[in-house]
Formats: structure tokens, C-alpha cells, sequence
């Protein structure tokens, strides 16, 4: 239990700003910089709401389970739902220059995390894990 | 997100404050498509007060835009704070979207 956090909410998009507000204050308390935090909370946000989107589809009643940890300068935070299996495919991003709405939010993901996994070992649902070591990747 | 439809100088002003997310960006989708059905040549979408933006508040911007294209309208973005100007920049969408320093310098294009 050191250094961790977690946060259980309901799938829908009005509690998106609750995830950001407590990614954010668990990043401060890990000493991380400001724009580190901002890509952090972003990238967070935007996995729940592919949770909400494609592991749920809408269901605004299911449950998200956010696990904040910090251990050796490195964050990892863990997002698990008990939906539909994520489709990698349907995630992956479109193409940058490929202007049209939609597809960005995995791009937004893997720029601020180092890794960033599926487990494959979960039987039902989602374990996605995200981390990032200090220092890590900055591509802005 | 607070969503506010105005005038400036003669031409249509979004003034947006506050959160873009999966939360309000259907709110906000709604209000831009009611704007655009009138076919305004210029729209100008001010960002002074947004703090946040995720990708579906980029992609109701990506959608309006093409709606305006589509009638040969403009769409322009005014003050917009360095974060949200970063992620235009990062999704390579500060190129395709007319992006302004001010309100006045929009409607002097």
C-alpha cells in the first residue's frame, strides 16, 4: 500500500474530471513538473473514457477502478474494467496526418507513458497499465 | 464548460470556458452544429478561458470544421492558452485549423 491510490467510479463521462482532479493531486504529491503532470492527466483521461467508449459501450452504470502507485521515481497507474475486451486495433490512433475526428486518444496515451500494456492475463475485462520513469519520454 | 454564442463586429463569436471533455463536448457539438446550419462566413471560436481539452472536444472542432469547409465557410480560433495551443500543435491540427492571436486579428484576415 505505499504510496498508492485508488480511485473506484462509476462509467460515466461526469465523474472523467473527479480521474483527472486526483491524477493530478497524486502527481503533485510525486513531485513530477507541470507539464508532466498536464500530458499525465490527459493521457489518463483519455483511457477511461476509451473504457467508457469501447470497453463499455456507454454503459454509464459499470464501474472503473483506477490504481495510482510510485515507487523507485516511477509512476504506474493501473485502469481495470470488467468490459468487452479491448479491440487494438479500434484504439490504435489514426494516422496524424490523416485529419478526421476521432482517433487521437491513444496518441495521447503513448506520448507522456514509457509502457503501455494490456494485461493479457486478466480473464474478464481490462488491466490496462500504464507507467512512466522519471525523466521518461517527452516528446513535446 | 460554459458554452457562449456572441457578435464581434459583425461576425459570429463561440466564446468557451472551462473543461472540453466526454462530459461536454456533446453540449458543445450541439451548440457549434446550431451555429453552423446558418451558414456564418466567418466563425470565430474563442478559447481564452478553456483549461482543458481532451480528443472528443477536438473532434467535434475536426467535425465543424468540415461542415464549415463544406459551404466554403471560415472557422477561426482566437486566444488560445499554451496547453490547448500544445495539443493542436501535438495532433498536428494547429496547420488546419486558422489559428489567431485575438479576436481582432481573426476578423482583420
Amino acid at each position: 500500500m505505499k504510496n498508492s491510490v485508488t480511485l473506484k467510479i462509476q462509467s460515466h463521462p461526469r465523474y472523467l474530471s473527479m480521474i483527472r482532479d486526483v491524477t493530478v493531486r497524486f502527481c503533485i504529491i510525486c513531485g513530477l513538473d507541470e507539464e508532466t503532470i498536464g500530458k499525465i492527466k490527459l493521457a489518463v483521461d483519455e483511457a477511461c473514457s476509451n473504457v467508457i467508449k469501447h470497453a463499455y459501450h456507454g454503459d454509464t452504470s459499470k464501474e472503473i477502478v483506477v490504481k495510482y502507485g510510485f515507487r523507485q521515481k516511477k509512476i504506474s497507474i493501473i485502469i481495470e474494467d470488467s468490459g468487452e475486451k479491448a479491440d487494438l486495433e479500434k484504439i490504435r490512433g489514426r494516422d496524424l496526418d490523416d485529419v478526421r475526428p476521432g482517433g487521437l486518444g491513444m496518441h495521447f496515451i503513448r506520448r507522456v507513458f514509457d509502457l503501455v500494456e494490456f494485461d493479457a492475463k486478466k480473464v474478464k475485462g481490462n488491466r490496462l497499465l500504464l507507467i512512466r520513469r522519471a525523466g521518461g519520454k517527452d516528446e513535446l | 464548460m460554459n458554452c457562449e454564442i456572441g457578435d464581434y463586429k459583425g461576425n459570429m463569436v463561440v466564446s468557451l470556458s472551462g473543461e472540453v471533455d466526454m462530459h461536454s463536448s456533446p453540449v458543445l457539438r450541439e451548440k457549434l452544429l446550431g451555429v453552423i446550419k446558418n451558414k456564418p462566413p466567418r466563425l470565430i471560436v474563442n478559447f481564452k478561458d478553456v483549461s482543458y481539452i481532451d480528443s472528443s472536444g477536438i473532434a467535434t472542432f475536426v467535425e465543424s470544421l468540415k461542415h464549415v469547409k463544406a459551404y466554403k465557410g471560415r472557422m477561426q480560433f482566437s486566444e488560445l492558452p499554451q496547453s490547448i495551443m500544445d495539443i493542436f500543435s501535438f495532433s498536428k491540427l494547429d496547420k488546419v485549423f486558422e489559428i489567431c492571436g485575438d479576436l481582432d486579428e481573426a476578423v482583420s484576415r
